[in-house]
C-alpha cells in the first residue's frame, strides 16, 4: 500500500483508558490483507462504515491500480474522520486519493476532504471538477452544497442542494435540504426534512447523525425531552457516538443535574479532546462554581488549539469565539477577520460581530449582526450576541428583545453565556 | 509542539500536566499531522439507501401453474439475519413498480405499483419491534407493521386496485421470538381478486454467484472462485403471480406472448422553498433494473449514476449506452488476461440478448424468434423501440429439469427468457459476453465460471418460490451461516463499543470484494463508476 500505515503509538501509555482501543483501530487498514480471516461478531452491522472502508481495502490489495476504488475509499476516510472525530483519517484520505488519478470519482473525495479541512473555495473547484466529468452524481453536488454554504453563497448552495435532491432524494440530501431550511429559520421543515434523512438512512452512523440533528433542532428551541428522546435513540442505534453523548451531557445539565452532566462532559474529552466539547465542558464547570477545573480545561482548549495551529490546521472561526468569551479581544478579532477574509457566511459573521463587540466596537458589530441574521437562522447565540452589543449601544428595549428571543429559542444555549444573558436582561430591565 | 511556557505556579503545575496528557492523546488520538475535526456543520455525503436499492429482478411462467407468471423484485439486500433488533423496513415515500411492456415502444402498458406504510404500536416505550414470541401477523407482540396497497396502472391512465392494506410480513427476528416464521410467511400471502397472489417480505437472497470473479477480471484470476458470497443474508422481496394474459398485449397470450419487464423504484424528493409553498417534490427514480448485471457489466463508466434514472424509452437516444452493449469491455479484459480471444466486429448479439430481445425480425446474428415484443402479431414494428428490458416468452412452458445457464445450454425456458431463481446468470453473462449465444457454442476455457451453481437454500416449488428467510442466523466472515450469540439491543449499547470498532478493523468480514460488488449499484449511484 502507497499510503503509510500509522503504528498503533502509546497503547501502553493509555492502556488503562479505552483510547487503546481506537489507537489500535483507527488504522483499520493495519490488517488488510495477509491476515486469516476471523468470525466476526455480531456487532458487526454497527460499523458499516469500517466494513466499507474494509472491503475497500481488500480489493485494492488485489487490484493496486483500481483507481475507483481508490477515490472511493479516500472519500470514505474523510466521512470515517467525521464519525470518527478521528483527524488522523484526513491524512489517510489524502494518500488514498494521490492514486486515484484524475477522475470525477477522485474530484468527489478532493472536494470532500477539502471541504472537511475548511477550505471551502478548493473544495468548491472540486466540485466543478466533479460535475464536469460526472453531471448525474448527487454527491458532486453534495460537495458544492456544502463548500457554498459555508462561504455563504446561500442561492448557490440551495441550487446545489435541490440538484442534488433531484438526481438522489437520500439521506445525504435530505440533511442538506434541513440544514438549509434551518438557516432560513424554517424549524418544522428542517424537522420534516431531517425525518425523512432518517427515514432512508440505514448504517448506524446515519441513523446516529439524523437523530443528533433531530435532537439538536429540538434542543436548540427548548424541547428538552424531545432532545433526549432522540439523543437516546441515536444513542439505540450507536452507542459509541460522540455527538450524542454530548447531546446527552447537555440535556443533564439543562436539567439541572449538574454531576451527570460533568461525567459525562469528562469521559467525553478524555476520550475526543475536541475543542467544542473542551469548551462546553469548561464553561459547565465554570458555571458551576468550579473555577479551577474550569481554567485547567481552558488550558488544555488553549494547547489544543496551539498544537493544531502550529500544523497548520487553524479552525480561525471556533478560535475567534472561544477568544471572545474568554476575553481575548485582540486574538478574537485576528481570528474572525482572518476568517472573513476567506469568506462572509453568517457564522464567520456573528463571530465578527462578537469580536468586534468584545472590542467595545459595537457600532460596526450591528452591521455585522445585520449580516449574520440575514437569512432568518433562529439561533440563540446569534441573538445573544445581538442582545450583548445593542445593550453596549444603549439601544435598551432592542436589547431586551434580542435577549429575550436568544433565552426563549433556547435557555440552554451555552451553560455560561446563558447566565450572562440572563444577567444582562435583568440589568436592563432593573435600570429602566 | 509547544511547550507550556505560559503558565506557572501550583495551577500552572497542574495544567502542565493535563497539557502533557492531553498532548499525549493527541499523539495517539489524532496523530501528528493531525487536523482538527471539523467545526462546521458537516452531514454524511456518501449515503446508501437500501430500502429503495432494487438487488434483483426475476420473471418466469410459474413452474406449478403455468397459466400464471411470476414477478420477484428483491431490494435491500445484505440483510443481517442475526435475529437482532433490526427491522429493514420498506421506504414509505416510495414506489415500487414493475413495468410491463407488450407492445415494444419501451413504454409501460402496465405498472405494478406497490406503496407502503407503518403502523407503529411501539409508542415511545420501547425500540424494539416485538415483544415476546409472534405466532401470527395479528399477534399484538408484533409492534411494528408495514402495510402496502398495490395498484395496476394502465397507460391509457386507468388505475386499478388490486390489493389494500394487505400486511408485510415482518424481518425475521430470531427463533425465540418468531419460531415459526413460515406461518407468518404464508399469513402474508395475499390473494388477488380475479386470479393471483402476492408475498411482500423477507426471503433469503436467491442470488448466488463468487462476486469476486467480476474484481478478479480486473487483475487478478480465477483460481480464487468457487464462494457463494451472497450465502446467508436475506433480501425483501415482492413476489407477485398473475394469470399470463393479465401482462400480455391484447390480453391474448397466443398472438402476442412475449413481453418486456423492468422494475423502477422512486423516493419523493423535496423541494427547497424555505417558509413558503409545498416542501413535497416528485417521485424521482432511484432504481433501475431489468436484466441482472446490466449495469455493472455494460453501462460505461460516466453512465452508471444516470443509468438508475433513465427510462427504458430514453435508452436507444443515450449512445454511450449503446455502444459499450455492442463493443462491450468484459470480453477485451478476458481476453487481456487469459488470452482467450475477444469476439471480434459489432456485438449485435448482445444488442439482442440486452436491447431487443431475440428476434429474427431485425436481422441479428443469433437466429432464432424467442421473446421479443417485435414478434407479437399485434406489434407495429415501426413502433418498437430498443431498451434495456428483460424479456420473456410467456408461451415457453416450464422446464421441468431446468438447466441452469438456460438458453444457452438450450433449456429456453431460462434466461435470457425471463430470469428463473436459479439461473445462473454470473455465469451466463461471461459466456454470452464471449460470444456463446450467437456461436451456440460454450466457451470450454470459461464453462466453470465462479464455480457456485446453485442459490442456497434451493428456491421452493411453490409460490413464493423465493426461500423462507434465514431468522437468526448470522453471517459470518466467510460468508456462510454460523450461530453466532444473539445481541439484544440493550446490551448492544453496553458493549465497550471501542472494542467493537476494533473487532471490525480487524477482521476480515468476508472473502473477497463481493460486499462492494453487491453494493456496487448503490455505489455506482454514488460514485459514477467502478471501472477503470
Amino acid at each position: 500500500m502507497k499510503y503509510q500505515v500509522r503504528q498503533a503509538v502509546a497503547v501502553g501509555l493509555l492502556a488503562t483508558a479505552a483510547l487503546a482501543y481506537l489507537a489500535a483501530s483507527g488504522p483499520a487498514d493495519s490488517r488488510a490483507g495477509g491476515a486469516q480471516p476471523e468470525p466476526v461478531p455480531v456487532v458487526a452491522q454497527q460499523n458499516e462504515m469500517h466494513r466499507a472502508v474494509h472491503q475497500l481495502q481488500q480489493r485494492l490489495h488485489g487490484l493496486p491500480e483500481d483507481k475507483a476504488s481508490w477515490a472511493k475509499l479516500g472519500a470514505s476516510y474523510v466521512e470515517l474522520a467525521r464519525v470518527t472525530a478521528d483527524p488522523t483519517y484526513y491524512a489517510k484520505a489524502e494518500g488514498a486519493l494521490k492514486n486515484a488519478g484524475d477522475t470525477g470519482l477522485a474530484a468527489v473525495g478532493m472536494g470532500t476532504l477539502a471541504n472537511a479541512r475548511h477550505d471551502f473555495h478548493a473544495a468548491r473547484d472540486w466540485a466543478g471538477k466533479a460535475i464536469a466529468a460526472l453531471p448525474a452524481s448527487a454527491e458532486a453536488y453534495g460537495v458544492l452544497a456544502d463548500a457554498l454554504t459555508q462561504l455563504g453563497d446561500d442561492a448557490g448552495a440551495q441550487d446545489a442542494v435541490q440538484k442534488m435532491l433531484d438526481l438522489k432524494p437520500n439521506t445525504a440530501s435530505f440533511a442538506r435540504a434541513s440544514y438549509h431550511f434551518e438557516l432560513h429559520g424554517d424549524v418544522d421543515r428542517a424537522r420534516d426534512a431531517m425525518t425523512r434523512a432518517l427515514t432512508a438512512a440505514s448504517t448506524p452512523e446515519e441513523i446516529a447523525f439524523c437523530h443528533y440533528r433531530l435532537g439538536e433542532l429540538a434542543f436548540d428551541h427548548n424541547r428538552l425531552d424531545e432532545a433526549a428522546q432522540h439523543y437516546e435513540q441515536g444513542l439505540a442505534a450507536r452507542g459509541d457516538d460522540m455527538a450524542l453523548t454530548q447531546g446527552k451531557a447537555k440535556v443533564a445539565a439543562a436539567r439541572g443535574d449538574v454531576p451527570v452532566a460533568l461525567d459525562t462532559y469528562r469521559k467525553l474529552v478524555n476520550r475526543a479532546p475536541l475543542p467544542q466539547y473542551l469548551q462546553e465542558y469548561a464553561e459547565l464547570l465554570e458555571a458551576n462554581g468550579k473555577a479551577e477545573e474550569a481554567a485547567r480545561e481552558y488550558d488544555v482548549l488553549s494547547e489544543q488549539q496551539r498544537l493544531m495551529e502550529s500544523q497548520g490546521a487553524s479552525d480561525d472561526l471556533a478560535a475567534a469565539l472561544v477568544a471572545a468569551d474568554r476575553g481575548d479581544a485582540m486574538q478574537a478579532l485576528r481570528r474572525a477577520e482572518a476568517e472573513w477574509s476567506r469568506r462572509q457566511s453568517v457564522f464567520v459573521a456573528d463571530a465578527m460581530a462578537w469580536a468586534l463587540h468584545v472590542n467595545g466596537r459595537d457600532a460596526e458589530a450591528l452591521a455585522y449582526s445585520d449580516r449574520a441574521n440575514a437569512l432568518g437562522w433562529q439561533n440563540a447565540t446569534f441573538s445573544y450576541h445581538r442582545g450583548m452589543i445593542l445593550a453596549a449601544l444603549g439601544r435598551v428595549a432592542e436589547a431586551q428583545e434580542a435577549l429575550v428571543q436568544a433565552l426563549r429559542l433556547n435557555a440552554n444555549f451555552s451553560p455560561l453565556q446563558s447566565l450572562k444573558a440572563g444577567r444582562k436582561l435583568a440589568e436592563l430591565r432593573g435600570g429602566r | 509542539m509547544s511547550s507550556p511556557h505560559v503558565l506557572s505556579g501550583r495551577r500552572g503545575q497542574v495544567a502542565a500536566a493535563a497539557l502533557v496528557a492531553a498532548t499525549l492523546l493527541n499523539a495517539a488520538l489524532f496523530g501528528s499531522n493531525g487536523a482538527t475535526a471539523s467545526s462546521h456543520r458537516e452531514a454524511p455525503l456518501i449515503a446508501g439507501d437500501p430500502a429503495v436499492d432494487n438487488t434483483d429482478l426475476y420473471a418466469f411462467v410459474s413452474p406449478d401453474n403455468k397459466d400464471t407468471v411470476t414477478l420477484v423484485g428483491n431490494w435491500s439486500g445484505f440483510q443481517e439475519p442475526n435475529g437482532g433488533p433490526n427491522f429493514y423496513p420498506w421506504a414509505e415515500d416510495a414506489q415500487y413498480d414493475f413495468n410491463i411492456d407488450s407492445d415494444g415502444d419501451a413504454k409501460p402498458d402496465v405498472t405494478l405499483r406497490f406503496m407502503f406504510h407503518n403502523e407503529d404500536r411501539r409508542k415511545n416505550y420501547t425500540f424494539l419491534y416485538t415483544n415476546g414470541v409472534v405466532h401470527s401477523l395479528d399477534d399484538q407482540n408484533l409492534l411494528f407493521r408495514q402495510r402496502y396497497d398495490l395498484e395496476a396502472i394502465y397507460q391509457n391512465g386507468q388505475r386499478v386496485k388490486l390489493v389494500n392494506n394487505a400486511q408485510v410480513a415482518p424481518s425475521p427476528n430470531g427463533p425465540a421470538s418468531m419460531p415459526d416464521f413460515k406461518k407468518l410467511r404464508d399469513q402474508a400471502i395475499v390473494q388477488i381478486p380475479g386470479g393471483g397472489k402476492v408475498y411482500v417480505g423477507p426471503a433469503a437472497d436467491p442470488f448466488f454467484a463468487d462476486l469476486r470473479v467480476f474484481d478478479l477480471l480486473y487483475g487478478g484470476n480465477l483460481s480464487e472462485v468457487g464462494q457463494n458470497t451472497l450465502r446467508g443474508y436475506n433480501v425483501n422481496t415482492i413476489a407477485i403471480q398473475l394469470p399470463k394474459h393479465a401482462l400480455a398485449l391484447k390480453n391474448d397470450i397466443h398472438r402476442n406472448p412475449n413481453i418486456g419487464i423492468w422494475s423502477a423504484t422512486s423516493r419523493r424528493s423535496l423541494k427547497l422553498s424555505p417558509g413558503k409553498a409545498e416542501a413535497q417534490g416528485d417521485f424521482v427514480q432511484v432504481s433501475r433494473l431489468g436484466n441482472p448485471l446490466v449495469n455493472e457489466v455494460v453501462s460505461p463508466a460516466g453512465l452508471k449514476d444516470a443509468f438508475n434514472g433513465l427510462r427504458p424509452d430514453q435508452d436507444a437516444g443515450v449512445k454511450e449506452l449503446v455502444d459499450r452493449v455492442v463493443n462491450p469491455e468484459l470480453p477485451k479484459l478476458i481476453e487481456s488476461i487469459y488470452k482467450i480471444p475477444a469476439p471480434k466486429g459489432n456485438r449485435d448479439d448482445l444488442a439482442e440478448i440486452f436491447l431487443t430481445g431475440v428476434t429474427k425480425k431485425l436481422n441479428g446474428p443469433i437466429k432464432a424468434d424467442l421473446n421479443s415484443q417485435v414478434n407479437n402479431a399485434d406489434v407495429d414494428q415501426h413502433r418498437f423501440r430498443a431498451s434495456e428490458m428483460l424479456r420473456l416468452n410467456l408461451m415457453i412452458d416450464p422446464n421441468p429439469k431446468p438447466n441452469r445457464l438456460g438458453v444457452l445450454a438450450g433449456d429456453t425456458q431460462g434466461f435470457p427468457n425471463g430470469r428463473r431463481l436459479a439461473d445462473d446468470v454470473v455465469d451466463i453473462a461471461i459466456q454470452a459476453m464471449e460470444g456463446a449465444a450467437a456461436s451456440g457454442k460454450l466457451v470450454d476455457a470459461l464453462a466453470a465460471g465462479d464455480k457456485v451453481d446453485a442459490p442456497d437454500p434451493a428456491p421452493e416449488a411453490s409460490f413464493p418460490y423465493v426461500a423462507l428467510p434465514h431468522n437468526g442466523m448470522a453471517v459470518n466472515s466467510n460468508g456462510n451461516s454460523a450461530t453466532v450469540a444473539v445481541n439484544p439491543v440493550s446490551n448492544i449499547s453496553n458493549l465497550d463499543p471501542m472494542a467493537m470498532t476494533t473487532a471490525v478493523g480487524s477482521a476480515l468480514v468476508f472473502g473477497g470484494g463481493f460486499f462492494l460488488w453487491r453494493k456496487r449499484q448503490q455505489q455506482i449511484r454514488k460514485y459514477g463508476s467502478h471501472s477503470k
